[in-house]
């Protein structure tokens, strides 16, 4: 090629980068990938670099979530059984809370559905399966397939109306919902006779563990075991086929509509299959409490869990998980506190809704979001536009020569502007091309040694015999065709050499 | 209504009257176009000459040609030939290759592949677009892989390597780097970890993708419902020695076979020995397999052989000295010698057609095009002949240089000057390159070839760089001039010389030579000589002539061959030891370089370049001498000689050529002539700037001119050279009326006559000169 005499127009990428786990291996050993079993999937994303300053060998972890998770849920597994009953019974209402809030944010974050009848939908589930058990007779370890059917046939009916209403009128419908739910079940007197509650529910916890440590740390197990299930739901929702197809329509629904994707039923499938996993989680809760109450449908119950998500984020697991932990910490771990717990959830929540974009887990990228343009606004104020290379820059432009050209060119560019005069432009009026004095000479070198993307060239218009002409700039890329400048039209060849001579000046005086 | 474009190409560009030739033409936006065989006698439309001239020629060819549109396979490749299928589904299977990427990343990019892209089956072993080795494998349902850990290095050597156990799908990629002192981009003080090795189980095993998808080197098959199938996932960069083996090779035997190369023992289904077949006179675009079913694989587009390889050491500069070291072939993504269009009209030419240049005139209502070609006389009957300079014009062929050569500008002093018809060409990037472009990857393009459209042999054309005709639509100005002077002239093309060798110029008194014959071969320059010899007379009357060492492949006139070395003004420079004509297996760069400068032979030779304006000739002393003022009968001693013309309003610029003894101009030629006053932008050229010091350009250094010699040779021979691409383009200035015609009309006059020529008495000792 030949060499590349000015800057190339490129932007890179500058200052501190996020922190990467980084090993060193050596390229003769033998790396045995494992991956997650009945995926094509990695258990880490682990990328290989030769680091650009040394070119040692490198391999770098960015995306360490998989190590937040299992560090996280690890610990709470391996420390609950230490903990004192109480402790293990928050540990456990932590886990079931977790599992719907991660089945919601499916709802919310995934399928983009504002739905409120969460609960609703747990709450109905889970007096479906009471009932199937208590009067049925049917044994508990079919409670959790009863409770997913029902979920499923509730989440079909309140996904209909879910594509005509939008947003915060869907929202207001579902409340309504739940509201209806709860009238509906105190109604029904064969249903729940006591207080509109069913007790007596069998359960995976023997009925004379109730309470005591084997069963409460039953309770924790299994909760815990439901989590990972509900985890795993979002992550083959969310990550696979149905959540990529809607994240194609979060960047562009009209284009991913106009590629086939059907967005709207995928938002629909999301939605009842959430609902058939919530409807599992209200079984499991029955049997969890061994009954269940009318306080399930509760709107504060509801607002607990709503402000569980905020505080997390919404959209993300992570999110759900951590915003379940710190609402379940104060509400079910500072009983003593009394009504002054509530008070305390609404000011995190107001404090997370004031200063995070999306809840705690947003923070840290808001934070080097907020870093960097700060960065960046001191660098500006530093440099001069079209100038030199500043030294953060440097350190990333591969190849140096670049960083000379630039100088270089800044500086020829400097010398050339006071060469340009109305004597000089006169003169390239009069002869364009041929012999010119040694300014002229100079600057026209400098102007045809630029580089191709948005170099000028002209336009023969019409036949060549009839001609007129306007100018053109490259694109610079093979198979971009120029771009035409203006719409100015020149009668002769020479008006033309003229014209690109004009704009080249002023380019070079506006530099 | 839809936008209109026809193009096409004929095949061969060169026949006698009354011989067969073929026209294939795609069209777009219509089902038929008008056609019409025309005469071409002038190009240039520039007012100051007689503009566009064609005569419309009654034959056979229908009035209105059916077309469609046809689709160019663009980027080379090679398809193996597997009658029996071995390489389908080879159950367990080793897939071993030497590599070095010239531009891995950004798409993805198959080296050896059984692998249908349409369908997701069959396996490849490829670079994915992070610029990862891969080894992929499908099954029609899902695609697995498994890649390296590390990026490869671009333009340096690896061995590659990919196993796959059919029973447990365990896949194994080897990656280990093989660079020298030699033979990559970078030597062994740069610290890479170039190795890698990775072991994965996969989750499907590959399944035939059938007959219809070939094994390919460098690119994999694709199907369209338009286009059938294709080629795709094209790869740029080498591939050396490559081969499959019907087992998984165990990982010590892998390392020893990136050690050695060699055929490994086992299972082989075929081990490709890239520097088997090569000759002492070139080698074909069969890679030969010598595995033990010969699944010879033949390479598509030209795929450049001969060049450096995974073990070169860099002693030997040549395929011819050691092969062995020379199995690097080079595939680029956008190389291009043959559209492979069908025909849409094969006619005869009538055996009475003047000798000429013809074209095929194709018209719709939103769209033209010329086809070119050039017919000689079946039994040549004129005594002058016009050689046109078809090597050159496949040099030039569809170049780029006003979009992609950033110096273009500088070279020629001009803002370039496109129409439309240009940008929507341009735009395609379909109809292949010419030698003064660079591939994909950067490198330099050896090849070009007539079997494509080609926008600038139109006889209207100019090209952009320049804004002037060039090549073949300035060289008709001196059609025009013959025409015009009643003179009777046939025509020659390069490829018919070098065909033919002195038989093609014997049978005329004088041939003359266009603007700009720049492309020469071997044999080409032999039968000049020859003819000179022989007493042949030959008007050297262009710009920057014999040049460059090029070649064709026996048997294959439409691909052109050259290499650009170290000296020269070059668009590209061959890389170190790859400077050899795969196609002869000679030495290709200048011709001065291996002691054949054009001084030599014609008695002038390149000296400067300038597109911003041409000038005039003056007289030198040596044009009163009595054995050559005839040639100036009429023209006065002070009289500037062509201080026109076509060619930026001189007989002397553009491209100019010098007398100089010391590079073999013949001592007894007369310098008759010579051109002052060009501007800086007429720099000397980089093969005589030994040191570089200031003010080499035409206001400051005396070898820039243009030059007019003369000299006699054996037999009654003549050689008469006038350095100037521009001359050719006065003649047509005032309707012919000028000095310029005035002096090639008095050269003529003689040079056309047997016998003795005017003047060539005056050989005495002489005390005065006139």
């Amino acid at each position: 090629m030949a060499p590349q005499q000015q800057p190339e127009k490129r932007f890179y990428e500058v200052g501190r980068r996020r922190h990467e786990i980084t090993l060193m291996p050596d390229g003769t050993e033998v790396w045995r990938r494992g991956r997650v079993p009945l995926t094509k999937r990695h258990w880490l994303a682990w990328r290989g670099v030769s680091n650009p300053k040394s070119l040692r060998r490198e391999r770098r972890l960015l995306d360490k979530r998989p190590l937040w998770w299992t560090i996280g849920l690890g610990g709470l597994l391996v420390a609950t059984p230490f903990l004192s009953d109480q402790a293990i019974n928050i540990a456990a209402i932590f886990c079931i809370f977790s599992a719907i809030n991660v089945i919601w944010t499916l709802i919310i974050g995934t399928a983009g559905i504002f739905s409120l009848a969460t609960m609703a939908v747990v709450g109905m589930s889970g007096y479906a399966a009471a009932a199937a058990n208590v009067y049925l007779g049917v044994p508990w370890p079919l409670m959790m397939p009863v409770g997913a059917l029902v979920g499923l046939v509730l989440g079909g009916f309140l996904a209909l109306p879910s594509t005509r209403l939008d947003g915060l009128y869907y929202a207001l419908l579902t409340l309504g919902v739940a509201e209806i739910c709860r009238v509906f079940v105190s109604q029904i007197k064969a249903l729940a006779p006591a207080n509109g509650s069913i007790n007596q529910v069998d359960s995976f916890i023997p009925a004379d563990w109730l309470l005591q440590r084997p069963g409460l740390l039953l309770g924790f197990f299994a909760a815990f075991a439901l989590l990972l299930a509900a985890l795993l739901v979002f992550r083959l929702i969310n990550s696979e086929r149905l959540g990529l197809l809607l994240q194609a329509a979060r960047e562009d629904e009209a284009f991913s509509e106009a590629t086939g994707i059907d967005y709207r039923r995928a938002r629909l499938w999301v939605f009842v299959l959430s609902s058939g996993a919530l409807g599992a989680i209200g079984a499991f809760y029955v049997m969890f409490y061994r009954s269940i109450s009318l306080a399930v449908f509760s709107l504060d119950q509801l607002l607990l869990l709503f402000a569980m998500i905020v505080i997390g984020g919404l959209g993300r697991s992570e999110g759900a998980v951590i915003g379940t932990a710190i609402v379940v910490l104060i509400d079910k771990g500072m009983l003593d506190l009394g009504p002054l717990r509530i008070i305390i959830v609404t000011a995190v929540m107001i404090g997370v809704a004031l200063t995070a974009h999306n809840g705690l887990t947003g923070v840290r990228a808001q934070f080097r979001n907020f870093r960097n343009r700060k960065k960046s606004e001191r660098r500006a104020a530093r440099t001069e536009k079209g100038g030199e290379v500043m030294p953060e820059e440097a350190t990333e432009i591969a190849d140096k020569q670049q960083v000379y050209y630039r100088l270089f060119d800044k500086r020829i560019r400097d010398r050339l502007k006071a060469q340009i005069t109305p004597e000089l432009i006169a003169e390239h009026k009069a002869k364009p091309l041929g012999q010119h004095s040694d300014a002229l000479d100079r600057v026209l070198n400098y102007f045809r040694r630029g580089e191709m993307p948005d170099k000028y060239a002209i336009l023969r218009v019409g036949e060549y015999t009839s001609s007129t002409y306007k100018v053109l700039a490259f694109s610079g890329r093979p198979g971009h065709p120029p771009r035409v400048v203006d719409d100015k039209l020149y009668a002769t060849m020479d008006e033309a050499y003229h014209a690109v001579f004009l704009l080249r000046v002023n380019d070079l005086l506006a530099s | 209504m839809a936008t209109q474009r026809i193009y096409g190409y004929a095949d061969p560009w060169s026949i006698k009257a009354g011989e067969q030739l073929s026209f294939m033409v795609s069209g777009e936006g219509l089902g038929a176009v008008d056609a019409q065989l025309v005469r071409l006698i002038h190009g240039d439309e520039n007012p100051d000459g007689p503009g566009f001239v064609e005569q419309e020629v009654a034959s056979e060819i229908p009035a209105q040609l059916a077309v469609r549109r046809q689709f160019t396979q663009v980027g080379a490749f090679a398809v193996a030939n597997d009658p029996d299928q071995r390489l389908a589904a080879p159950g367990d299977f080793t897939i071993y290759a030497f590599v070095c990427s010239t531009k891995p990343g950004i798409t993805r990019q198959a080296m050896l592949s059984k692998w249908d892209i349409t369908a997701g089956k069959g396996y490849a072993l490829g670079i994915s677009p992070e610029g990862r080795l891969e080894f992929w494998i499908g099954d029609g349902e899902m695609i697995d892989h498994v890649a390296a850990e590390i990026p490869l290095v671009p333009k340096a050597w690896y061995f590659v390597a990919a196993s796959f156990n059919a029973a447990t799908r365990e896949a194994r990629l080897t990656q280990i780097g093989v660079v020298n002192r030699y033979n990559s981009l970078i030597g062994p003080v740069v610290p890479f970890d170039y190795g890698s090795r990775v072991v994965e189980t996969l989750r499907v095993a590959p399944a035939d993708p059938g007959v219809a998808t070939p094994f390919l080197w460098a690119g994999a098959s694709e199907e369209n419902d338009r286009r059938g199938r294709f080629v795709g996932m094209l790869y740029s960069g080498k591939i050396d020695r490559a081969g499959i083996v019907g087992e998984v090779l165990a990982p010590d035997v892998i390392e020893a076979l990136a050690r050695s190369g060699s055929m490994p023992a086992g299972a082989v289904i075929a081990h490709w020995d890239t520097t088997a077949g090569y000759t002492d006179s070139g080698i074909g675009d069969t890679i030969v397999d010598v595995g033990p079913h010969g699944l010879h694989a033949e390479g598509i587009n030209r795929p450049v052989r001969g060049m450096t390889g995974w073990n070169w050491k860099g002693r030997a500069d040549s395929f011819r000295l050691d092969p062995a070291q020379y199995g690097g072939i080079v595939f680029h993504d956008d190389a291009l010698t043959d559209c492979r269009w069908q025909p849409n009209l094969t006619v005869t030419m009538p055996a009475e057609l003047r000798s000429g240049v013809y074209a095929l005139r194709l018209r719709s209502a939103g769209a033209e095009e010329y086809i070119p070609f050039f017919v000689r006389a079946a039994r040549p009957k004129a005594p002058l002949a016009v050689l046109m300079s078809t090597f050159t014009y496949l040099a030039y062929a569809n170049e780029h240089l006003a979009y992609d050569a950033l110096i273009a500008q500088a070279i020629t002093a001009h803002t370039p000057i496109l129409t439309e018809a240009d940008i929507a060409f341009n735009k395609l990037q379909e109809f292949g390159l010419s030698t003064y472009d660079h591939h994909s990857d950067g490198s330099g393009c050896c090849y070009s070839s007539w079997r494509r459209p080609i926008l600038n042999i139109r006889p209207k054309h100019r090209m952009s760089s320049m804004g002037m005709p060039w090549a073949l639509p300035a060289d008709l100005s001196l059609i025009w001039w013959l025409e015009h002077s009643g003179l009777d002239y046939e025509i020659l093309t390069d490829h018919d010389l070098h065909a033919e060798g002195v038989d093609a110029l014997r049978p005329y008194r004088t041939v003359i030579n266009c603007t700009h014959p720049e492309y020469y071969s071997e044999n080409m320059l032999d039968a000049t000589e020859d003819y000179l010899c022989a007493g042949g007379r030959v008007i050297y009357a262009g710009g920057n002539g014999y040049y460059w060492v090029s070649g064709l492949r026996d048997g294959e006139p439409h691909c052109m061959e050259v290499r650009k070395l170290d000296a020269g003004s070059r668009a590209w420079q061959a890389d170190p030891g790859e400077g050899y004509l795969a196609c002869t297996g000679e030495r290709s760069g200048l011709w001065r370089s291996r002691g054949r400068a054009p001084q030599k032979i014609v008695g002038v030779g390149f000296t400067a370049e300038g597109m911003d304006e041409s000038q005039p000739f003056e007289r030198m002393p040596d044009s009163f001498h009595r054995r050559v003022a005839w040639m100036f009968d009429g023209i006065g001693p002070q009289e500037l000689i062509g201080d026109f013309g076509l060619g930026l309003g001189g007989a002397a610029g553009i491209e100019i050529d010098r007398y100089d003894l010391a590079l073999g101009t013949p001592p007894h030629a007369l310098l008759l002539a010579s051109s002052h006053g060009h501007s800086d932008n007429y720099p000397l050229v980089s093969e005589e700037v030994t040191y570089a010091f200031p003010g080499r350009g035409g206001t400051q250094d005396p070898q820039v001119r243009a030059d007019i010699t003369y000299f006699t040779t054996a037999n009654y021979g003549a050689c008469l050279s006038i350095g100037s691409i521009a001359w050719s383009q006065a003649l047509p200035y005032k309707n012919g009326d000028n000095n310029v015609g005035r002096f090639m009309r008095n050269v003529l006059d003689a040079f056309l006559k047997p016998g003795a020529l005017p003047g060539s008495e005056f050989v005495g000792d002489e005390k005065l000169w006139r």
